[in-house]
């Protein structure tokens, strides 16, 4: 029995090569589609899956209340790991982290033997506890978790960096130097060296530096604060048999007792929460983690773009099967005449599905494997996985293709198998009319989805190209930005500047602790002049040299900008923005210049002069509004970047010029630099992925789907060819049959975009709502989806419609 | 073998209700041949459908070997045809992909039957009906003639005790109709029962006797001799 279903099913495989041909296609595209996208999303739930005691691992987090809007923050003050392991027996070991928050990158240098010294630049630095190694799993391949960093001044580093340092020889108790813009210089001694697991981690750390030794360590090692310098990762490995829950109910209390009186001061409230560590990657809510948390969001998106192109899949083989019945309705009553009952005929078609499915499975390996590259790049992840994975995913996926096959099997199987021989043997055969509605039906769902991909896709890339040319409030283009991360780098700020502006191409160069773009860690809690802290404002503040505001283009509407025309300023004169102007509540821009604003610290009142104020500028990206802003001058040479407004022209000749300068004063550091637009926009790496992804799966979804529409077209023509023939006869044009044969369809299309339009507006309004500044949706989005679904479908059928139309009539009539 | 008394057999559209068989009844013994005769829309090939079990009657009774089946389900029908009847249609009704050997075989794995025995009984009929040399070829390969022998093999490869033909030369030249009227003359010789509906005069005189019919009744009944 079973033989004779496979052979059947692979004779009428070979025999209907197109029908066969789009099935495959479609279920396989689908098929790999799945895969990819649910290897990202296996890839995201794996993350600090590896750690051997997982399930008691905790980080601690802090919820802040913004002004009634609550932010749940990943980083702690340093004292509160101490504190609350001192007060909960639940807590076994505790261990703290420190991100190096002003590098994106340290200076790594080795002297080498002689004068020779090896030096680049390295990312992803932090401050560790040394506990650190004893809750986390690390891969130590040299050196002793136990004691690494527990003395001054030490450093672990990933095995590459090892070998970059190194080569083969040992890079156990050698010395680097280490220049950070955040802990300050210093020579380290390498006691510990490891591989970085296969399967990924939040904490993304290259090398790990002691506290001891380092400028940070008052701040680690030694602040009392429970509230202030909230920066620090806290980690919280509780006994066997403790219940997470249990300590954080126990959290609000503490709080209570030992900080309940300040915060009643501040008029604010503070409340503590624990993460296990296996959810840490993709708890979305929670801002400011070690590395971005992955978003449950993107991830159904494309989990339900995956399982809705598969679907596209599988509606094709039911339409083209259910379409097709009529030439397989003999066959089915030959067979329940010849003794078949129905319920071996529904499971000879659903093995025709399952073969198919099958088939398409094979091709889809093949094409994950091959596309897997292209997925990693548009994803941002490298989907590294072990053998067992390997063999427990194809499992899965052999899974996915079996219920893909009964998908789409079930209802033509149940359909066909439901033919009365007695109408069937006689070519009674017409199909029902509920049968007919269904497939449009379904066809509509297919374009439905299209659509919804289509307008989702147009709006997020105006949405994308919006975010790109909206007007920053200053120039973002030709600014070159050159980190200066070592004390020599900063000391020849003053030089290299100097030497930068006598350059015909450069227009002005200015220094910085920040730029718009990057992380700015520091704000201050200001109150204007007649008021008191209770009432202060929340102040974004970054320390500028007196020509950084003119580089960047930013334009005093009141009162003055830094500069060198006033070599009298001090650093206790400050600049503010527009909206600091209006928050503070200054009845305008030219009264708040010459009056103050201030913070309390220990008691004390720090004022600052108002000199003046500057247009609003967005110093973060689009999702986030206008903050109130401030700079401060700082004449000593601590600027962690300089920037070059250079002149349009050539960018090679005047990097080259840079470059030379920096060569000059700086031998022992490599020049680096990046574009300030660039680095403005890859804080929208997250929605350009999403952006893309979206892109080439609609491109997918509408490929599917037309493969559908294609083949239902090829068939409704050779139906109707007798009709043509006759109709051509009767002297009907090739265009007004074209038009026939297209019509239905194209009324399914037009049908599927008002239905798609609602349900896309909804989605992408609730999408558009996470950015601060947002395109609108305008009409034109969606007359211009209409247009392309109805080009597409005409371009699909119209090919079937006018090669049925232009077939000589007497051939038409004669086959029949 | 088959009594048949009172058969009504209704059809109804939304516009329209047609009376196929009227009262009909009829009495075919084991090991007759039958044919039956008519004009067209005289109800006869309701007739052999509802004797082939592959619809049923509104109305009457319906003894197939002296049991009840008019009322019977479908798998309680599908599994009296599959063990007690065979099928010869005018237009052959062979499934295009499969070959000859697998054509007249399926009936036999229907019925369950092990293969092993299938392929003894496959090439026996085969041989019978001298169509072996063609087992490996599809229909669309072989002659009319070919087909409908192929047609007859499998209709009795599974040794049916009753053969309904319907119109089984209507698609046949004169010399390959008549091989195949002899081949079922040979069945019934061997003690096949058959009854076989035709047009023609000529396949009918190779029966008993021969039922005509007239508005969904028997109006008479021809002894041959």
């Amino acid at each position: 029995m079973l033989k004779n279903y496979i052979t059947v099913a692979f004779r009428n495989l070979m025999k209907h090569k197109g029908f066969s041909f789009i099935n495959v296609l479609g279920l396989s595209i689908g098929l790999t589609c799945c895969m990819l996208i649910s290897l990202y999303i296996y890839h995201e739930y794996s993350y600090d899956s590896y750690h051997a005691k997982g399930e008691r691992l905790y980080q601690l987090g802090a919820v802040f209340n913004n002004e009634g809007e609550l932010e749940h923050r990943a980083t702690v003050p340093s004292a509160l790991a101490v504190a609350l392991q001192q007060e909960f027996p639940e807590i076994e070991e505790s261990a703290r982290l420190l991100s190096l928050f002003r590098d994106d990158k340290t200076l790594l240098q080795y002297q080498e033997s002689g004068e020779n010294v090896k030096s680049f630049y390295e990312s992803k630095g932090y401050v560790a506890d040394p506990s650190l190694f004893k809750l986390l799993a690390y891969n130590f391949i040299e050196g002793d978790p136990a004691t690494a960093l527990q003395n001054p001044n030490t450093v672990v580093v990933t095995e590459e960096i090892a070998e970059k340092l190194f080569g083969e020889e040992s890079a156990l108790n050698k010395t680097i130097r280490i220049s950070s813009n955040t802990n300050g210089d210093g020579d380290y001694t390498i006691t510990g060296v490891f591989r970085p697991h296969n399967v990924p981690s939040h904490i993304d750390a290259r090398f790990l530096l002691s506290p001891r030794g380092g400028g940070l360590e008052n701040f680690f090692l030694n602040s009392t604060t429970l509230l202030n310098n909230n920066m620090f990762f806290t980690y919280f490995l509780l006994k066997e048999g403790s219940d997470a829950q249990q300590l954080e109910k126990k959290l609000p209390a503490f709080v209570e007792r030992h900080m309940g009186e300040e915060l009643k001061n501040r008029g604010s409230d503070r409340q503590l929460f624990l993460t296990n560590i296996e959810d840490i990657h993709l708890a979305s809510e929670i801002e400011g983690n070690v590395t971005p948390a992955g978003s449950l969001t993107y991830i159904r998106i494309l989990a339900s773009i995956a399982v809705l192109t598969l679907l596209i899949a599988c509606i094709n083989f039911m339409n083209l099967s259910t379409s097709r019945s009529s030439k397989r309705s003999r066959e089915v009553g030959v067979r329940k005449v010849l003794g078949a009952e129905r319920s071996f005929l529904i499971w000879q078609f659903l093995g025709e599905s399952l073969i198919m499915a099958l088939v398409a499975f094979i091709f889809a390996i093949v094409l994950a494997v091959v596309f897997l590259p292209v997925f990693e790049q548009l994803s941002g992840r490298d989907i590294i996985l072990s053998f067992q994975q390997h063999g427990f995913l194809l499992g899965v996926y052999f899974l996915l293709a079996i219920i893909t096959g009964f998908i789409a099997g079930s209802y033509p199987a149940f359909y066909l198998s439901s033919f009365k021989p007695v109408q069937v043997l006689k070519g009674r055969f017409s199909s029902s009319l509920s049968v007919v509605s269904l497939r449009k039906g379904l066809v509509i769902f297919q374009f439905v989805i299209s659509v919804v991909l289509i307008i989702a896709s147009v709006i997020i890339s105006n949405q994308m190209s919006y975010l790109r040319s909206k007007d920053l409030g200053f120039i973002k283009d030709q600014q070159i930005v050159i980190p200066l991360r070592s004390e020599t780098a900063k000391s020849s700020y003053a030089s290299l500047k100097a030497q930068l502006n006598s350059h015909t191409s450069i227009r002005s160069v200015g220094g910085s602790l920040n730029y718009p773009g990057i992380s700015n860690p520091t704000d201050w809690l200001m109150y204007k002049e007649g008021s008191s802290a209770q009432n202060a404002e929340s102040v974004v503040i970054t320390h500028v040299d007196d020509s950084f505001l003119q580089t960047l283009g930013l334009k005093a509407v009141a009162g003055r900008l830094f500069s060198p025309d006033f070599p009298a300023d001090t650093n206790n004169h400050i600049i503010l923005n527009e909206k600091g102007v209006a928050e503070f509540g200054f009845p305008s821009a030219e009264e708040a210049v010459g009056s103050w604003v201030a913070f309390d610290w220990e008691g004390e009142q720090y004022r600052f002069d108002i000199v003046g104020v500057v247009n609003d500028f967005h110093f973060k990206d689009l999702r986030v509004p206008i903050q109130p802003f401030g700079f401060l001058l700082v004449n000593a040479p601590i600027y962690n970047y300089l920037i070059a407004h250079v002149n349009q022209g050539n960018m090679g000749q005047t990097l080259q010029v840079i470059e030379e300068r920096w060569n000059a004063l700086n031998p022992n550091e490599p020049f680096e630099y990046s574009f300030l637009d660039q680095d403005f926009q890859k804080n929208y790496e997250a929605e350009s992925r999403l952006a893309g992804m979206i892109r080439y799966f609609t491109i997918i979804a509408i490929l599917i789907s037309c493969l559908g529409l294609f083949g239902l077209a090829t068939f409704s023509a050779e139906q109707r060819i007798k009709e043509i023939g006759i109709r051509k006869v009767l002297g009907a044009s090739v265009s007004s049959l074209v038009a026939l044969l297209s019509k239905d369809f194209l009324k399914l299309v037009v049908v599927s975009v008002v239905l798609a339009s609602p349900i896309a507006w909804y989605i992408m309004h609730e999408w558009l709502q996470t950015f601060a500044y947002r395109v609108d949706i305008s009409w034109q989005v969606f007359a211009l989806t209409t247009f392309l679904a109805v080009m597409i479908a005409l371009v699909t059928v119209s090919f079937q419609a006018i090669k049925a139309a232009l077939t000589n009539p007497v051939k038409n009539l004669r086959t029949e | 073998m088959i009594k048949i008394t009172n058969l009504v057999k209704v059809y109804r559209t939304e516009e329209m209700q047609t009376t196929a068989l009227n009262q009909l009844n009829l009495e075919v013994k084991e090991g007759e041949f039958v044919a039956v005769m008519g004009p067209s829309g005289c109800g006869k090939s309701t007739l052999l459908n509802i004797l082939g079990l592959l619809d049923d009657p509104d109305s009457g009774s319906f003894l197939f070997n002296g049991i009840e089946v008019a009322n019977f389900n479908e798998r309680q029908r599908s599994s009296l045809r599959k063990q007690h009847i065979g099928f010869v249609f005018q237009s052959f009704n062979l499934i295009d992909e499969l070959s000859v050997f697998e054509n007249v075989e399926l009936p036999l794995i229907y019925l369950g039957v092990k293969e092993s025995e299938r392929r003894k009984r496959v090439e026996e009929v085969l041989d019978k009906m001298q169509i072996m040399h063609r087992q490996k070829h599809f229909p669309q390969q072989l002659s009319g003639g070919q087909q409908q022998r192929v047609a007859v093999a499998r209709a009795v490869v599974n040794k049916p005790h009753l053969i309904l033909a319907d119109e089984p030369t209507g698609n046949l030249d004169s010399s390959n109709g008549n091989e195949v009227m002899e081949l079922l003359t040979d069945l019934n010789e061997q003690g096949t029962t058959i009854v076989m509906v035709t047009h023609s005069e000529h396949d009918a005189r190779y029966s008993h006797r021969i039922v005509r019919m007239l508005d969904g009744q028997t109006v008479l009944t021809d002894i041959m001799v």
